[in-house]
């Protein structure tokens, strides 16, 4: 009997799993998984998989440890903007302040509160920071002058509006009020609890109000456009104020493949992209226009790799790219009330092929730390097909997908032969796009937001999740999650630093995971499927670390379920789940040498 | 937020035993025996009229109803803020003593446990207690406000601590054992 031990070295996780082999017997005896130190690939993961081999061993000693040529593929991610929203000569207000007072339109022209005394005909009183807002009250009330709408700097909207003999509309929070610009004629809208404005957020409704001639009217149709779905706003109108979308010039991507070089504008977003990179396959190599954005991005792509690698930085290829559109929350520039608009940005992971891996290193050192005999088992591809075909209901011909950290593989085994490719994109990437599209600005938070599901703490004895049901508590929850969106996690509750609601964290999560899984999913299918037709594979196997994920398996079996394709998460050896398939194989691999 | 030019003077009318809330919308603000009665002002001379004033403009903002309880047999914060939230129909609460010390306190906490607290009494100027307010009220809507920010200086305890326990000993001497809670009318007036 031989004590053989499977070693897996992921993106992110080092898996083990121990055997003892004889006679033609494999008989599994444990598994064990730990964090991936350093980068795949590299020395720095011996220390990890010693630590996997020697928990998954329990203190038995091993006679030989397997190790997967690991796929010398790396994956970096590079995000930019690519579009900014400016407005100039303050010509508006649309910040959405929580509490706006009053409803309705009020149009007139922009007085200071101090020189109210001395104005004529309708107007808006601008109130600055250090009025109270009794003397506000006072002061619109007692004035001659026909006060038809207000803006204020502090949050005293509702307080102003319940102590006029009229109400008016009142926008307030508005922090930089100094800057409205006076004596000119402007607008205030309110809506009502649970509407959105209908005259400054339509182009016709603000020629309306403003009197514009057709080509104003083409002018304004930015602002209008700005300020749909907000409950209130103030636009004013001033000669050349305008609110402008620009577009980021952030470069052309080059991309070289197939014996074609084609190139794209980033600011075209991803779709174009990916068409783009779909006629150069299989992409031999992308760069980005030196002295762009796009060419930074990718220089750090590359940068990374010559660290991890030790190879020059002119020899790295990139040989895979994935695109994907997101919406990043930006300060407006020239914003009155630090509003905040979604601007579009393409983020871009990138996958690296180095021309040799430094597993042979790994082995030496994993051999020399555990005192027994280390080989370089096989390949990571053909080994996971052989894991999951231990999963029961499945035959070959059989194809697997590992949704990993970094890259998403795909292998197909037939009774032909074996391929196998990966593609950019993957876990990391998910983390990311939920990371900035909720500008939480913490990763581990994003990592929480996507492994869990979400639910909000309406009271300490009851939680209600994101499908509408309730769950009660004996014991009360912690107060730091009291009325807050959390995620519900095997520690229990913790909370999500978001005001958004518990559907828009949802939203945001379940679009991440479908715009790089989904379609990676189909993107890898079609590089293996005999003649890239997906018609032509029946079972599809489900590995890797996101193979796990609550409801990524359901998303790709979505998206595969048009092609008739049987898909399913892994279950190696029937008991271990998606985990555990390219170190079992190895040991499987091994016993039929 | 500057505090106003003109001065303003709190009474607290007594109208009668607190009562239980029945209205989902109200927050209860809580005070403690010697608030807005042997006391005028906080510790830093914020006066009461004031503190009042803008915890219930930062309720009022929110589109919440507020009701005033005056606390009279424990100057405890923690005892105080929890009365005012068994009482209130949200369940939520704000509790204050008279040196300004405050809590957002909610009815199924344990006694001594919180929503925000805000224990170093120096730091509470008239926009905190707005924030209070508006935070108190947002809670009582089943919002998720972000904490208030809370001000920390290591200076305050050795500066203020003797004052802060003369205050405390001078409430303590106010509390009327065994006396149940009072609903209060605040009378804010112009001096």
């Amino acid at each position: 009997m031989t004590l053989v031990v499977g070693v897996d070295i992921g993106n992110s996780t080092t898996e083990a799993c121990v055997a003892s082999v004889g006679e033609g017997r494999v008989e599994y005896l444990g598994t064990a998984l730990t964090r991936t130190t350093g980068v795949k690939g590299t020395p720095d993961n011996t220390q990890g998989a010693v630590a996997a081999v020697r928990r998954a061993l329990d203190g038995r000693t091993p006679d030989l440890v397997l190790l997967n040529e690991a796929t010398p593929v790396i994956s970096g991610l590079a995000m930019e903007t690519i579009s900014e929203t400016i407005i100039t000569e303050s010509t508006m207000i649309g910040h959405n302040p929580a509490t706006p007072g009053g409803e309705g339109t009020g149009v007139g022209t922009t007085v200071a509160i101090e020189a109210l005394a001395s104005a004529s005909g309708p107007c808006i009183v601008v109130v600055p920071a250090g009025w109270d807002f009794d003397d506000v009250a006072h002061e619109i009330d007692s004035s001659s002058a026909q006060v038809v709408a207000a803006v204020l700097a502090h949050d005293d909207a509702v307080l102003v509006c319940n102590r006029l003999a009229t109400p008016i509309p009142v926008v307030d929070e508005v922090g930089a009020v100094e800057k409205v610009p006076l004596g000119m004629l402007a607008a205030v809208e309110v809506a009502p609890p649970g509407r959105t404005i209908r005259t400054l957020s339509d182009a016709y409704g603000l020629a309306s109000v403003f009197g514009l001639d057709p080509e104003q009217t083409r002018q304004v149709s930015p602002v209008a456009r700005a300020l749909t779905g907000n409950r209130s706003a103030v636009v004013v109108r001033t000669p050349s104020g305008d609110v402008t979308d620009r577009r980021i010039p952030v470069g052309t991507l080059t991309l070289t493949g197939a014996g074609k070089t084609q190139r794209v504008d980033v600011d075209a977003g991803a779709d174009e992209i990916m068409t783009v990179l779909s006629r150069v396959q299989p992409l031999d190599d992308a760069t980005g226009e030196p002295g762009t954005h796009v060419g930074g991005m990718l220089a750090q792509v590359r940068d990374t790799m010559t660290d991890v690698t030790g190879q020059p930085a002119n020899e790295i290829r990139i040989r895979d790219v994935l695109a994907v559109d997101t919406t990043v929350p930006h300060e407006v520039r020239g914003g009155l009330a630090g509003e905040i608009a979604p601007e579009r940005a393409v983020a871009l992971a990138a996958m690296v092929r180095t021309s040799r891996s430094r597993m042979q290193v790994v082995a030496d050192q994993v051999a020399a730390a555990l005192g027994c005999r280390a080989e370089i088992g096989g390949v990571e591809g053909e080994m996971a097909v052989r894991g999951a075909l231990t999963t029961p209901g499945t035959a070959v011909p059989i194809a697997v997908l590992d949704l990993g950290g970094g890259s998403t593989d795909a292998a197909l085994l037939t009774h032909e032969g074996s391929a196998a490719v990966h593609v950019a994109g993957a876990g990391e990437l998910v983390t990311k796009l939920i990371d900035s599209e909720l500008a939480l600005d913490d990763r581990e938070q994003a990592e929480a937001v996507k492994r869990h599901p979400l639910a909000k703490a309406e009271s300490f004895f009851h939680v209600r999740h994101e499908d509408g049901t309730v769950q009660f508590f004996r014991e009360p929850l912690p107060s730091h999650v009291f009325a807050r969106v959390v995620t519900m996690g095997p520690e229990g509750p913790a909370p999500v630093r978001t005001r958004h609601t518990v559907d828009h964290v949802r939203r945001v999560r379940r679009e991440a995971k479908r715009k790089v899984f989904a379609v990676n999913a189909v993107r890898a299918l079609r590089q293996v499927a005999p003649g890239g037709s997906l018609r032509l594979l029946e079972f599809v196997v489900l590995l890797g670390g996101s193979a796990l994920d609550f409801e990524i398996p359901e998303l790709i079996a979505d998206a595969l379920a048009p092609h008739g394709i049987v898909c399913g998460i892994g279950n190696v050896h029937g008991t271990e789940g998606p985990r555990n398939a390219v170190a079992s194989g190895l040991v499987d691999a091994w016993s039929r040498r | 937020m500057t505090a106003p030019a003109v001065q303003r003077t709190l009474s607290l009318k007594e109208i009668g035993p607190a009562q239980r809330g029945s209205r989902p919308d109200e927050v209860v603000v809580a005070v403690s025996p010697a608030f807005g009665d042997y006391f005028s002002k906080t510790i830093v001379d914020v006066p009461h009229a004031e503190v009042v004033r803008q915890i219930l403009a930062g309720i009022e903002e929110q589109g919440v109803a507020a009701r005033m309880v005056k606390v009279w047999d424990t100057a405890d914060l923690a005892a105080v803020a929890h009365t005012g939230a068994r009482l209130s129909g949200s369940g939520i609460s704000i509790g204050l003593l008279s040196r300004g010390t405050a809590m957002i306190h909610q009815r199924d906490l344990p006694r001594l446990s919180n929503l925000e607290l805000f224990p170093q009494s120096p730091l509470l100027d008239a926009e905190v207690f707005r924030r209070i307010g508006s935070n108190a009220a947002q809670y009582a809507k089943g919002e998720s406000p972000a904490p208030v920010p809370t001000r920390n200086d290591q200076m305050a305890r050795p500066r203020w601590q003797a004052k802060a326990a003369l205050l405390h000993l001078k409430e303590y001497e106010c509390i009327v054992a065994g006396r149940k809670p009072v609903e209060v009318e605040p009378v804010v007036s112009r001096a």
